[in-house]
């Protein structure tokens, strides 16, 4: 059956602020009839050629892979070229917000202020680190397999809607953020690269490093090329166990707690995770979360613990598996 | 299976030509001199390893190893090179070209300029060409060229000014198309991407080279021709 090009009518509210002669922010508003095959930025350019000259958004490529025209649209963080209209719509309605990514960075309407994710980008050393020959005679040599780890990390575009989605970053301004973390995976995990341990060190750091990722998905959710960051922050927690550089902190033991109570029941015993991790300080400040528990039934006392039947076989497969040292 | 329409148009994917250079990256100011000191390389450049086709990935030539190699001619150079004389009126070019869009209270839009440029050269000067189209595109760029001194822009900061650089960027694609169709007329015959439907065969004995183009002021156009030095390969025609 052939169909034609279907049209929907929309009210964009584009957020307007020129710091030159703007003392505040607003919203304009602009009525628009999109097809199925129109995208965010479509949208943005028609705003601009048609209606009004001087809105100002960061684009160039138009398919993808600059990653400058990422913006939020009714809060969700989305590349403006890759990003159906008519999707959105399915999502949102016909009203559409659009938005910079982070209102507090404006520089003049979408265009926004990215040195704070560039300079965090920098912190992880997002480029190879080897003695290259400068006119090598022979090929390095990567096998199949290690390209495999090295995973969707590579596709990573630079846009940001990673970062300014990411809550952490909202309450943490130290924290380095999904994007870096996947770009020093990408290193960490290049059998090329000489500067392993130092990425690892510098991304294991109490406040700013993958201990502080509060595991919502959402950069996973907003990638545009699928590079699914938290999956990269989690094989960074493995890597610094593996390599030896985690140290131990409340982070990695809440982690190698885990592993404990495995080893020992082959059933989660939150009591003993909190006491392994926190101490017996700790241990006293949960009470109250414990007595609450335990009367709704979620927590057993110690004594009444079940074991896994299979616990000598879980013992074994823990043994063989796990890398940390504590 | 299910049959939807979907929307296509043409866009400038590489350009053939470019400022002229020799190997080392020098650009080149007529047939026989060098411009001192001036280097080109990557996609604006035209060393002519190509012919009069760039096939596909080839472009990496020059995105790579040009880059690469010229950077190092210049590093060659550099100790043996002096400041050339700059003026106050060369820069006050520039500005000029930016205050003049600024402030120019026309009524043209940029983007009606643009779109129309863009349409006309995919329809008269696209691959298939003839003296008739490219005529025509002549006199639409000459009306397009008398448009652009009446634009105005909506946006006078001096912010992120991308309506600015926009108007900027068409006025240099307006003299950029006129080269291209300019280039187009003179070559009477058909050679790589370039085909004329009035002159379909290649034409070795007139063609075998290099075109010079330079415009002058007022925006006219003038052709110089250069020899082609053939490397191993015989120029053949293309069969595919």
């Amino acid at each position: 059956m052939e169909k034609s090009i279907q049209t929907k009518n929309i009210t964009v509210k584009v957020f307007r602020f020129n710091g030159d002669t703007d003392v505040l922010p607003y919203y304009k508003e602009y009525k628009l009839e999109v097809s199925q095959e129109d995208v965010v930025l479509d949208v943005l350019n028609r705003i601009k050629w048609e209606h009004s000259g001087s809105l100002s958004y960061r684009r160039s490529c138009r398919h993808g892979i600059c990653g400058s025209c990422a913006v939020k649209v009714n809060n969700k963080g989305v590349l403006a070229c890759k990003e159906r209209v008519f999707d959105l719509i399915d999502l949102f309605g016909d009203e559409l917000v659009i938005d910079p990514l982070n209102k507090q960075r404006v520089i003049k309407d979408l265009v926004i202020d990215k040195k704070d994710f560039w300079d965090k980008y920098d912190a992880v050393q997002p480029y190879l680190v080897a003695d290259v020959e400068e006119e090598p005679e022979k090929e390095n040599l990567v096998t199949p397999d290690e390209v495999e780890k090295i995973a969707d990390a590579d596709y990573c575009i630079q846009c940001g809607a990673c970062y300014y989605s990411c809550p952490v970053i909202e309450v943490n301004p130290e924290f380095i953020g999904p994007a870096a973390f996947a770009k020093a995976y990408r290193f960490t995990s290049d059998n090329r690269d000489d500067a392993k341990i130092e990425r690892l060190e510098t991304v294991s750091q109490m406040g700013s490093g993958v201990w502080d990722c509060v595991k919502c998905f959402e950069c996973a959710q907003v990638c545009p090329k699928d590079v699914n960051p938290i999956d990269k922050i989690t094989r960074l927690h493995q890597q610094t166990f593996q390599e030896g550089v985690a140290e131990s902190n409340v982070a990695t033991r809440h982690a190698v707690g885990f592993k404990h109570s495995i080893e020992q029941h082959g059933f989660l015993d939150e009591g003993g995770l909190v006491f392994y991790s926190e101490g017996p300080l700790g241990m006293v400040q949960h009470i109250p979360e414990a007595v609450n528990m335990f009367k709704n039934g979620k927590i057993p006392m110690p004594w009444n613990l079940p074991k896994s039947k299979n616990l000598e076989e879980i013992k074994k497969i823990v043994k063989i598996s796990s890398t940390a040292k504590f | 299976m299910v049959k939807e329409p979907i929307l296509i148009s043409a866009t400038a994917h590489y350009s053939m030509g470019g400022i002229p250079t020799n190997i080392r990256g020098q650009v080149r100011k007529n047939r026989d001199e060098l411009v001192e000191g001036f280097y080109a390389a990557g996609e604006c450049a035209c060393v002519s390893v190509h012919g009069a086709n760039r096939l596909g990935a080839n472009s990496v030539l020059e995105a790579l190893f040009f880059g690469r190699h010229v950077g190092k001619e210049m590093v060659k150079d550099i100790d043996n090179l002096d400041f050339g004389e700059v003026s106050e009126a060369d820069a006050y070019n520039m500005v000029q070209e930016i205050n003049y869009i600024l402030r120019n209270n026309g009524i043209e839009s940029v983007s009606k300029i643009r779109d129309e440029l863009q349409e006309s050269m995919t329809e008269n000067a696209g691959v298939f060409r003839t003296e008739e189209t490219l005529k025509k595109q002549l006199e639409i760029l000459d009306s397009l060229r008398k448009r652009f001194k009446h634009i105005r822009i909506e946006d006078k900061s001096r912010l992120f000014n991308t309506e600015l650089q926009e108007a900027i960027e068409l006025g240099h694609m307006l003299d950029y198309a006129k080269f291209i169709v300019e280039g187009a007329l003179f070559r009477k015959e058909s050679r790589g991407s370039h085909y004329r439907e009035d002159y379909p065969k290649r034409d070795d004995e007139n063609f075998l080279k290099h075109t010079l183009a330079y415009m002058d002021k007022d925006g006219n156009i003038s052709i110089e021709t250069m020899d082609v030095t053939l490397g191993k390969f015989e120029v053949k025609e293309r069969v595919y």
